[in-house]
């Protein structure tokens, strides 16, 4: 099937299943209810002492009430996908598959909550006013640069964990990603070359992770719809204003101050990573052969990849990765956010930093048993990647000083399974027992 | 430019042969302008008269004070200030800074601090003792240097275009 015919297809059952279960979600008690005389403890009048508890410790809210395993996931519909500002009502299905995904995968209570404001000010009061129902934000498809300001400022005023999972998590798993391409390569992180494509929110937040695990700055080049970013440029000034994020890496990256576009950035490159548009002739094949020996290419863009795999493989490149899951090496943010809301919420965590999200990138990087150049990531079929990153972050979180919960790597891995495998327990239960309808047509 | 220990900037007075270089600041610090204000708008297709222009500042000493800062033999940095008169006022003469910019590269190394001290020296040989700055009023970056180092609002310059409005 061509991929065009394809994505009709998955379109078309999209919009039939949505009609079908209407919404993907749905909020059940987890507790026993056999009269109505539970309810004198569940609720009023026995309530009142949980509550009263609570107001006198608001750190008891993670241990007597779900909010350790809540989770907001914040939009405001400005960039969905990659159908852009859509608003909050158009979000509310990504989000819900989000939950479902959050769910499924790392057995995490996330909440839908899109959000009508008109400014990055009126998001933060929102964001704010919520905290106390949640022990994290998972921000979602909120438009550049609007959103390094609210995952900034959300991440200094709030005591629990704020993410942007197009930032955070893409840069993760980017960074597990070329963890095992430079083992692979024989290449070392203090010498290794990086030039992104596009300087958006993932590849912003991706330089800035490199940075913090140890890549050189000067040895990293951004490239936008403009060119090279070096501190010449015509327009950095209207950057200082409009993306200060983008105007401090054009300062401390490209020590070299190439200037041009992609094939000169390309020349002398260890490693691409393309964040950039969806057109298979953004990367050209000959452009790789300018690079360093054993090229490593990360084309993001989807549905369509900034160049097609074997064209890549043709051109030189020794690893490819993509986006997709139909080619090797899937460079899949699923594989991150799970595991890391698991782990911040299990060490109630207070926030997340980039310390804790390289320890996260390698134990994604290190699930990888049998290395080679068409399997540099996990797949998000491996059920104990969960566990292991949730307990490598929690362990993090609590050597960081932000856990609320403290205690060992094995101790927070048994936690994570155990949670995530009750959770799968319920879910095949009521997929057994046909609670969960089968889908439309497949009835019986 | 990343040794800092190694940087030594030159600050002096502005030369005819540093117009080019001079200009291509200034045109970065006009369009900077323009990011806070459209009636700060830059026309490229008015170069030749900037060139004139701010040629004749460099040479007219007596209106102009046009200073620059110079690393490896590039200019990194410019400061022009005109020189009026404050009629019925005492004293009856101040430095206004029109044109101060610094290169992205060389900004919070002290290249700003440097130009001032220069200008401010030349101000006392020639005995004018006020110095006052001009910038776009959403300008907060300007707006918060100059309250670091030391000047205060002392007046405003409000502005609109006049097309189909009356005056009252």
């Amino acid at each position: 099937m061509q991929d065009e015919e394809r994505t009709k297809k998955f379109n078309d059952l999209s919009v039939k299943y949505s009609q079908f279960y209407k919404g993907k979600i749905m909020v059940l008690p987890k507790v026993p209810i056999n009269t109505l005389s539970d309810f004198s403890y569940w609720y009023t009048p026995g309530v009142a002492e949980v509550s009263r508890r609570i107001a006198a410790d608001s750190d008891l809210s993670f241990d007597l009430t779900g909010r350790w395993n809540s989770v907001a996931i914040l939009t405001d519909g400005t960039r969905v996908l990659g159908i852009g500002n859509v608003g909050p009502e158009a979000a509310m299905p990504v989000m819900e598959g989000k939950s479902m995904i959050f769910n499924y995968l790392g057995g995490v209570n996330a909440v839908p909550i899109p959000i009508r404001t008109k400014t990055k000010e009126e998001f933060i009061t929102v964001a704010k006013a919520l905290e106390p129902s949640f022990g994290g934000y998972n921000l979602e498809d909120i438009e550049s640069p609007k959103c390094f300001y609210i995952l900034r400022e959300l991440q200094k005023e709030l005591t629990i964990p704020a993410w942007h999972d197009d930032q955070l998590g893409t840069a993760c798993i980017i960074l597990a990603g070329i963890i095992n391409s430079l083992k692979l390569s024989g290449k070392h992180i203090e010498d290794a070359r990086v030039v992104f494509i596009g300087s958006g929110a993932a590849n912003i937040a991706a330089s800035n992770l490199l940075i913090s695990a140890g890549f050189k700055p000067g040895n990293l080049i951004l490239v936008d719809s403009k060119g090279i970013l070096e501190p010449e440029r015509d327009d950095i000034d209207s950057l200082m204003i409009n993306n200060p994020w983008k105007y401090e890496l054009s300062l401390s990256t490209n020590a070299e101050r190439k200037k041009g576009g992609i094939p000169e950035a390309l020349a002398g490159a260890d490693i691409v990573v393309s964040a950039s548009k969806s057109d298979p002739n953004t990367i050209k094949p000959q452009w790789i052969k300018r690079m360093n020996d054993y090229p490593v290419i990360f084309a993001l863009a989807n549905p369509v990849p900034e160049i097609w795999p074997h064209v890549a493989k043709e051109g030189g490149a020794k690893i490819v990765a993509t986006g997709r899951g139909d080619f090797p090496n899937q460079i899949n943010n699923s594989l991150v956010f799970p595991g890391v809301f698991r782990g911040v919420l299990d060490a109630r965590a207070k926030g997340v930093n980039f310390s804790i999200m390289v320890k996260a990138s390698y134990e994604i990087a290190n699930f990888v048993s049998e290395l080679d150049d068409d399997n540099i990531v996990p797949k998000m079929t491996d059920t104990d990647l969960y566990p292991q990153v949730a307990s490598a972050v929690a362990k993090a979180t609590s050597d960081e000083g932000l856990a609320r919960r403290n205690g060992s790597k094995k101790m927070f891995y048994d936690i994570a399974r155990d949670i995530i495998e009750e959770n799968r327990r319920i879910f095949r239960k009521l997929m057994d027992d046909k609670l969960i309808r089968n889908l439309p047509g497949e009835e019986q | 430019m990343k040794e800092d220990k190694k940087m030594k900037i030159e600050v002096r007075d502005a030369r005819s042969e540093d117009l080019k270089p001079f200009l291509g600041l200034i045109e970065r610090m006009k369009r900077l302008n323009g990011e806070f204000d459209p009636l700060y708008t830059i026309d490229e297709d008015k170069r030749s008269d900037a060139e004139k222009f701010y040629g004749n500042c460099i040479g007219d000493t007596q209106n102009y004070i046009v200073i620059v800062a110079e690393f490896n033999k590039n200019i990194v940095g410019v400061l022009k200030a005109e020189i009026r008169k404050r009629v019925y006022y005492n004293p009856d003469r101040e430095a206004r800074i029109i044109d101060l910019y610094i290169m992205p590269e060389f900004r919070r190394k002290k290249v700003g601090a440097a130009l001032l001290d220069y200008f401010y020296l030349k101000l006392n040989k020639i005995g004018i003792s006020i110095v006052t700055a001009e910038f776009p009023a959403l300008n907060l970056i300007a707006l918060n240097f100059y309250k670091k180092i030391g000047y205060r609002n002392i007046g405003s310059i409000f502005g609109t275009t006049i097309d189909g409005k009356k005056g009252r």
